[in-house]
């Protein structure tokens, strides 16, 4: 590999894996409040993808209820994204209120929970399947340019469009335009919520409830509630992380979150369990992982996150970052 | 016989699910989440498509004297998928079983993921076209059912022993107090070991025999997705004994059909024919959202055989 193939690698490695950070993030979110990962998660992000392409009022395709169906308006994809991320947030908490309450309510096994909310990803997903068809959806390339073209101020000289390049290297190395908007928009996410979670009231309730769910509700946080903001933040997020992705390749079908939540769960066993540094970390660590699979082994690729997460439970379970929790009876 | 050619298939079809979900459930005796069985499914399977392809060949290269591939070669490639599910059950059982409810989920997740990615780029699974022509020991499908009949009788009966054996106690014990079950003398890690080795083997021998029956292997067959079928089987059927994932197994496989047959009727409005038709998945998934609300331990549980003794009991409450 030459210092400049690595290099590129590396750039877009920094790209997908920023978007498996923020990803993880919502698996952390809510791991570290319920101590349940919810596998609904990936549903959500493909929902986030789904709702953004609606709303920039393209029609869908030929299959499905509601084919060659589309919006009366159209909105700017900036906007589209933000409705798109609005409606997976709203459906997170939707989840929230049929898979994870009544179980709680129940106090049922935690295990129980697991099983419920991957049953409500796989109707979502069926029903995304059902209303839209299976093909793949891009976002109309109109949509995208509107944003990516105002980035365009670097050799746009027709042979790669909308990318930037390092100069003075041979072969170049190229930044597609995509790559730099989705590291940006992830890496100001990523400040957002810390700066939610350390800065602000609410993030301090969640913090409290995350250290002792019965201390804090008996200091006066309202815990039902808290979950639900929590359960929305993750689905806002997740669904941000879904249009990124759409954005760069594409969606490729209703089942296109699920394999990204399998990864999504090796990045966070990998940081550690409800740690939300240890998420980013995680999510650069296999981005660039994967990035950096030599191009003879690329079928391999997609192996990276689940040799590493398998890897990390036999040796070090805590992950990178997270805490031993000692068993008590 | 016209029931047994148009629904041949479906019935074995039935009876290898209620297998699988069987080989799920032995694991879960001692409160172990696993949700590997696709990934020995799909090694059992590769197994059997393999041999049968490359080295069970006729002599001469013609055709075999019966016109069938002899049962007898089905039945050694059953039990080798069989052992070599264990050795590998072996393998990864006793570092990732140290691992506790969630851990060792998402670990059997990642088996199952790597499983399918090796197949799918490995040259003797025949990379993602996945391996063809796996020769037939029977004309009609449904007389698959003298093999799987009889392997699901055996593996009921032998798991229904089990349970009231010394063994299938120190797995009941494990699940319900891992820490007091160490402390009576059950050793958790072996007792663990032997549960998911025992799954695995199942699960193993359940993909030799299908590879045959469905004609055809590749990386479609042991997925996540399959995690998900065969874990509601369990939790519709029932996690607390072993008739459980067998009905569930049995039902879940049979449900499209039966929707198939509700669609059918004359009068219902299109788009409904259409979901039935269509929205099975989304039928399971609701399913397991809703059932564990309604039957917390699945259709069948322990005490709908001892109804007496819980109904005295409800009355003294």
């Amino acid at each position: 590999m030459t210092t400049n193939l690595f290099f590129q690698q590396v750039a877009n490695g920094l790209a997908i894996g920023s978007v498996y950070a923020i990803f993880a993030l919502g698996y952390t979110l809510i791991f570290s409040i319920l101590g349940i990962i919810n596998f609904a998660h990936g549903a959500v992000f493909t929902l986030g993808a789904y709702f953004t392409f609606t709303l920039t009022g393209t029609a869908f395709g030929f299959n499905g209820l509601l084919a060659q169906q589309k919006l009366p308006f159209s909105l700017w994809f900036p906007l589209a994204l933000l409705g798109g991320a609005l409606l997976a947030g709203l459906i997170s908490v939707i989840i929230e209120r049929l898979a994870f309450r009544p179980l709680r309510r129940r106090g049922a096994d935690s295990l129980l929970t697991l099983v419920s909310s991957l049953g409500l990803a796989v109707a979502i997903v069926n029903i995304i399947q059902f209303l839209v068809g299976a093909e793949a959806y891009s976002y109309p390339s109109s949509a995208l340019n509107d944003i990516l073209t105002p980035f365009l101020f670097l050799f746009p000289d027709g042979k790669v469009p909308l990318a930037l390049r390092v100069p003075l290297t041979e072969p170049p190395i190229i930044v597609r335009m995509v790559q730099v908007v989705i590291f940006a928009t992830s890496i100001f996410i990523l400040i957002a919520l810390t700066y939610l979670i350390n800065g602000t009231k609410v993030g301090k309730a969640m913090r409290a409830v995350a250290e002792d769910a019965t201390t804090s509700s008996l200091l006066g946080i309202s815990t039902d509630r808290l979950i639900q903001f929590t359960f929305f933040l993750s689905g806002f997020v997740g669904g941000i992380a879904g249009v990124l992705v759409g954005m760069s390749v594409g969606i490729t079908g209703p089942y296109f979150g699920i394999a990204f939540g399998l990864k999504g769960l090796a990045v966070i066993v990998l940081g550690g369990l409800g740690s939300i540094p240890g998420a980013v970390l995680g999510g650069l660590v296999i981005g660039l992982g994967e990035a950096l699979v030599p191009a003879e082994y690329i079928g391999y690729k997609d192996a990276v996150a689940f040799a590493v997460l398998f890897i990390v439970l036999l040796i070090r379970p805590q992950g990178l970052l997270g805490r031993v929790f000692i068993q008590k009876v | 016989m016209d029931f047994f050619s148009t629904y041949g298939f479906l019935i074995v079809s039935m009876l290898f699910q209620a297998m699988l979900g069987l080989s799920l459930y032995i694991p879960l005796m001692t409160g172990q989440l696993s949700l590997a069985s696709p990934g020995f499914y799909a090694l059992g399977g590769y197994i059997a498509a393999i041999l049968s392809t490359t080295v069970f060949l006729p002599e001469g290269g013609g055709k075999w004297e019966s016109g069938t591939f002899p049962i007898i070669y089905v039945l050694i490639e059953t039990v080798l998928a069989g052992l070599a599910s264990a050795l590998l059950a072996l393998l990864i059982g006793f570092p990732s079983l140290r691992l506790r409810g969630i851990y060792l989920a998402l670990a059997t997740i990642a088996f199952v993921e790597i499983v399918r990615v090796l197949s799918l780029n490995l040259e003797i699974t025949g990379k993602a076209i996945g391996i063809f022509g796996v020769p037939q020991p029977f004309i009609n499908k449904f007389d698959y059912v003298v093999l799987a009949l009889p392997l699901l009788i055996a593996s009921a009966w032998f798991v229904y022993r089990l349970e009231r054996s010394r063994v299938g106690r120190a797995f009941t014990a494990l699940r319900e107090d891992e820490l007091a079950a160490a402390a009576m003398g059950v050793n958790p890690t072996t007792n663990k070991v032997l549960a998911f080795v025992l799954g695995a083997v199942l699960a193993g021998m359940v993909g030799a025999i299908s590879a045959h029956f469905l004609n055809t292997w590749n990386a479609r067959q042991g997925t996540f997705d399959v995690s998900i079928l065969v874990l509601a089987y369990v939790i519709i059927g029932g996690s607390r004994t072993f008739l459980g994932p067998i009905l569930g197994g049995l039902l879940l496989t049979a449900l499209p059909e039966v929707l198939r047959a509700i669609a059918g009727i004359q009068g219902l409005p299109l788009f409904l024919s259409q979901f039935l038709l269509d929205g099975r998945l989304i039928i399971y998934g609701l399913l397991i959202v809703v059932a564990p609300l309604f039957y917390p331990q699945g259709l069948i549980t322990p005490d709908l055989f001892k109804r007496r003794a819980v109904k005295t009991k409800e009355a003294g409450a």
